[in-house]
């Protein structure tokens, strides 16, 4: 993004905020707090990209994403690197998939409920006034009336339907499964985005996750990031944010940071962490602040993500389009549940890199049978699931005695799916092999995978119970907050980005209340 | 027999279009010889100057028209060499050409004869100024002049029809270019811009040329071209093409049948589009670099060569590809290991990615079967996590260890060019650097837009009219 004439500010003044991180959480905050008068510096441990460095090569295009290695284990590690994280001006949003569904209020009361899984210490209510002003702010398409909430209202019409949509819409209407275009942060018509310029729509790009030039999808870098420059916030690209400096009494005074090699420290009134669900846990047990509860690292959460796809007799190509055009919520509390909660299904087409990655670590193929099903991607289409995944302190991030190459420990973080996991997957995994097969599907082949990275610092209304207060501060130091989806205190069903920006600019209000 | 490879011809000095005549006799039929005329008299629309960038632009123009979307060799003599280079270049780099918006693709090697290198070329003073003295007043060679340089140039006497041939063409060449070549083509240093070429290269050099003969030339190329393969050719002088037009077609042959041939080939089709405005320059570059064909005796970076021979084993089975083409894609698992960072994560209880495959690869050696389906069953069930490699503590992270392996190679095969033709996908060639925005706009199953390739669909309804004007184009 544009940078130049961006106000700056020395190592010595003490800013107001520190935000580390640009992405759904350190954006929206950033902008909300420059936009009332803070003076604000954000640090990115990444580049600040030019449009133009996002490729359409597959192979190259994980530059945008976080590749220092994380180390990942328990029964089915989950994929980091382009799997789930962003890495640049923009964070996780150059990478995200823009499938923004709001939270399902009875996902919020989870535990209410059923007895398992947490509630969540906000009223959805709140939450959606919130949502609302993002899904404004960055422009999210959609339909209305929305079939699962007859109050919503979406400012732009869909995005354009691709083949795997178009099939799993056939299959659902012949199955009775109500389903309808996704909400989607991906204009459907060209817009101004104040401070960044105009946005083209209608490109129908598959290739979205390796970045966008033509602004059809909304990142924080070509929406809240411009704002909060032009309001006078300062975005200080490839600096790296290792240690937390405090006064006498324990309140943060400052940080620490990485640039070009060099050591420099940052003066601030208040810090952000808005590192994401591995990097914001990893700096707190690094330093060893704001763990009185020891959760942090703690109930690391993922979404179970696992696909099917369905092979057909005409070509697909479902690198076409929006990747994942089609939503139903049907299954959110599935009539027949042996479990708790449930899952959003999507459309899906995905790049040939990430077909091929997913069919050898998803599926287990190898040699003919690899080669074979490869062959098959122009004619396959997918279906994917977003399911709840329960929280549970055995699954964690922990520091190593590896460092990295700022010199941090490595984190590696344990993920095992309990049984209600596994029964979510088995439930969605035979609803979706229906739908391919209602479509016509010739043939299906199921791949497991995980996705997101949540929950390490979660939130809580008792102190003992998580890291962090509803609002985003923690419960030990007052002038640390933490504005990312490590604090998700249940993954919901619903992909997380737009939560967490309705989260970030809450998070800003409550700051700026005081 | 339909040609299967284009040669573009880029003469030297001296020389014109007409020069290429030997080489068209000596070449059998699957070669389609194309030769760039640069020899265009000063006053013509497409005169050219004698500097490199002149010569470049003038031979990427011909390039582009005369390209066929399939795979092409570059075969230059002298001041073409130079030339050579600066088009090799600009095609690994993805560049666009002239026009300003498409590019080049296809380029799988080059044979260069007595090549000038990207350097300035290796010349007497004496004989640079008695040169150009001969065209001081812009005129052309005379008869002597045009004699005395054939025969300066050669160890031993042409056949009396090229004789005639070459001479008429020095005869002719024009004055301002032998000027311009000789003051300023002749003495850039183009070599940074062209860098490193990894690119298979054969160079014929006359054990009985000068500056720039079989001595001289690994000095002037090896660096330019680390995979040049140099052939020395005795009782030889500076004029190849003319003097042992055999043994310039053996090396084409040689390199089409050893080293291209056998790596997988991007469809004419495909070809085209990549080179085409809609595909990025970078994406353009990367998949020119795919696809030049792998080192036979590429050494490794990472590994050792019995781990990298261990791997190949390995890729065969667990990424059969199609047909007779290969991808070394161990060499190239191999590269990126020892080059780019990872993909971002490991598996816990694994060292880092280059340490478990040294280790992983040569516990596999000790214990890899002879026989083909007592490799199967083993790759069977280290993938099943029920087989144990000694460098590992479980069949469990041995079946991590080996995850990690298969997708490395299977990436490496799907980053290929020809592999994206040969799955359907043209995505490539949307979202890049094309002069307006491109994306897509058919969308539905079985149907596809008139610039992808035929073979994706029917073309949808909006398409039609366009598809039959753009076919209507082409034919003309």
């Amino acid at each position: 993004m544009n940078l130049d004439g961006m106000k700056t500010y020395q190592d010595d003044d003490e800013v107001d905020v520190v935000v580390v991180g640009t992405g759904a959480g350190g954006g929206p905050l950033l902008a909300r707090l420059a936009a009332r008068g803070l003076r604000v510096v954000a640090f990115e441990a990444g580049p600040n990209f030019d449009s133009t460095d996002f490729t359409q090569d597959e192979l190259t295009a994980p530059r945008i994403n976080w590749l220092s290695e994380r180390i990942s284990g328990g029964d089915t590690p989950t994929a980091f690197g382009p799997n789930n994280s962003g890495m640049g001006v923009g964070g996780g949003t150059l990478h995200w998939g823009a499938f923004t569904p709001r939270p399902d209020p009875r996902d919020l009361t989870l535990r209410t409920e059923t007895g398992v899984g947490a509630d969540w210490p906000i009223a959805h209510a709140e939450l959606v006034r919130y949502l609302v002003e993002v899904e404004r702010d960055i422009g999210v398409s959609g339909p209305t009336p929305y079939p699962w909430d007859a109050e919503r209202t979406y400012l732009y019409e869909p995005v354009a339907r691709n083949a795997p949509a178009d099939l799993m819409a056939l299959g659902c209407e012949r199955l009775g499964v109500r389903a309808t275009d996704a909400p989607a942060a991906m204009i459907s018509r060209d817009r101004e985005q104040p401070h960044h310029g105009l946005r083209r729509a209608g490109f129908n790009l598959g290739s979205i996750h390796q970045g966008d030039r033509f602004g059809t999808k909304a990142s924080t870098a070509i929406t809240y990031l411009p704002a909060a420059v032009a309001d006078g916030a300062e975005i200080r690209p490839n600096s790296m944010v290792t240690g937390i400096e405090r006064d006498g009494s324990g309140r943060v005074t400052g940080v620490t940071y990485l640039a070009d090699g060099v050591e420099r420290r940052q003066r601030c009134a208040a810090l952000v962490l808005a590192g994401g669900g591995v990097e914001t846990p990893r700096l707190l047990l690094h330093t060893g602040l704001a763990n009185s509860s020891g959760l942090v690292g703690r109930n690391f959460l993922a979404h179970g993500a696992a696909q099917v796809w369905g092979r057909f007799d005409e070509q697909i190509r479902g690198y076409r389009g929006y990747p994942s055009a089609l939503i139903t919520e049907d299954f959110v509390r599935p009539q027949d549940a042996d479990f708790a909660g449930g899952y959003l299904v999507q459309s899906l087409g995905v790049m040939p890199i990430n077909f091929a990655t997913n069919l050898v670590r998803g599926a287990g193929l190898w040699g003919k049978e690899l080669m074979a099903a490869l062959d098959d991607y122009r004619f396959s289409a997918g279906v994917g699931m977003n399911g709840e995944f329960l929280p549970s302190e055995d699954n964690l991030l922990e520091l190593t005695d590896e460092l990295d190459e700022w010199g941090l420990p490595r984190a590696e973080i344990s993920l095992s799916p309990g049984e209600n996991e596994k029964a979510i997957e088995r439930h969605a995994i035979t609803r979706m092999t229906e739908m391919l097969e209602a479509a016509g599907a010739r043939s299906t082949r199921v791949v497991l995978r995980s996705a997101h990275t949540l929950g390490t610092c979660r939130m809580s209304i008792d102190p003992s119970d998580g890291v962090v207060d509803p609002d985003g501060r923690s419960h030990d130091i007052d002038n640390l907050w933490i504005c990312d989806n490590s604090t998700f205190p249940s993954s919901l069903s619903a992909n997380p980005g737009l939560t967490q920006m309705a989260l970030a600019l809450r998070t800003a209000d409550r700051m700026l209340a005081g | 027999m339909m040609p299967v490879c284009t040669v573009f011809f880029l003469p030297g000095l001296g020389l014109d279009a007409t020069a290429a005549a030997p080489l068209g006799e000596a070449l059998d039929d699957r070669f389609r010889l194309v030769p760039i005329e640069f020899a265009v008299p000063a006053g013509e629309p497409d005169a050219v100057d004698g500097s490199v960038d002149a010569l470049t632009r003038t031979a990427l123009a011909a390039i582009a028209r005369e390209a066929d979307g399939g795979p092409w060799i570059l075969l230059a003599h002298s001041m073409g060499g130079k030339i050579a280079a600066a088009i090799a270049a600009h095609v690994l780099a993805g560049r666009t050409g002239p026009d300003g918006e498409s590019g080049l693709f296809g380029l799988a090697g080059s044979v260069l004869l007595a090549p000038s290198p990207p350097s300035p070329e290796p010349m007497s003073e004496n004989r640079r100024v008695r040169m150009i003295g001969w065209v001081a007043d812009e005129s052309t060679l005379d008869e002597e002049q045009a004699q005395e340089f054939l025969s300066g140039n050669i160890a031993s006497s042409l056949s009396d029809a090229d004789s005639a041939s070459a001479l008429q063409q020095l005869s002719r060449f024009p004055p301002s270019l032998w000027r311009g070549w000789l003051e300023v083509g002749s003495r850039e240093d183009i070599s940074h811009e062209v860098g490193t070429l990894d690119l298979p290269v054969t160079v014929l050099a006359g054990d009985d040329d000068d500056d720039l003969g079989s001595t001289a030339q690994p000095a002037l190329l090896k660096d330019v071209y680390p995979r040049a393969h140099f052939v020395p050719l005795p009782s030889t002088g500076h004029l190849i093409a003319y003097e042992r037009p055999n043994e310039v077609a053996k090396a084409i042959v040689e390199l089409w049948d050893t080293v291209i041939e056998p790596a997988p080939q991007t469809p004419a089709e495909w070809g085209r589009l990549i080179a085409s405005s809609r595909t990025d320059v970078e994406v353009r570059s990367n998949f020119a670099e795919r696809a030049v064909p792998d080192d036979a005796t590429y050494a490794p970076l990472a590994l050792t060569e019995d781990q990298l021979a261990t791997l190949r084993r390995l890729a065969d089975l667990l990424v059969p590809q199609p047909g007779t083409a290969r991808i070394d894609l161990a060499a190239r698992v191999d590269a990126r290991l020892a080059g780019k960072p990872g993909d971002g994560w490991r598996p816990a209880g694994l060292p880092d990615d280059r340490v478990a495959y040294r280790l992983g690869l040569d516990a596999l050696a000790q214990t890899w079967p002879d026989s083909p389906a007592d490799q199967r069953v083993l790759v069977g069930r280290l993938v099943a996590g029920e087989e144990a490699v000694a460098a590992f503590p479980t069949a469990e992270l041995s079946r991590r260890w080996f995850e990690d392996v298969r997708v490395d190679l299977v990436q490496s095969w799907m980053a290929h060019p020809a592999s994206q033709a040969r799955i359907g996908y043209d995505g490539f060639a949307t979202g890049g650097t094309a002069p307006e925005p491109v994306g897509f706009s058919e969308l539905a199953a079985g149907r596809r837009e008139s610039w992808e390739p035929r073979e994706l669909g029917r073309l949808g309804d909006r398409h039609e009219n366009h598809d039959q004007e753009q076919h209507e184009r082409d034919d003309a």
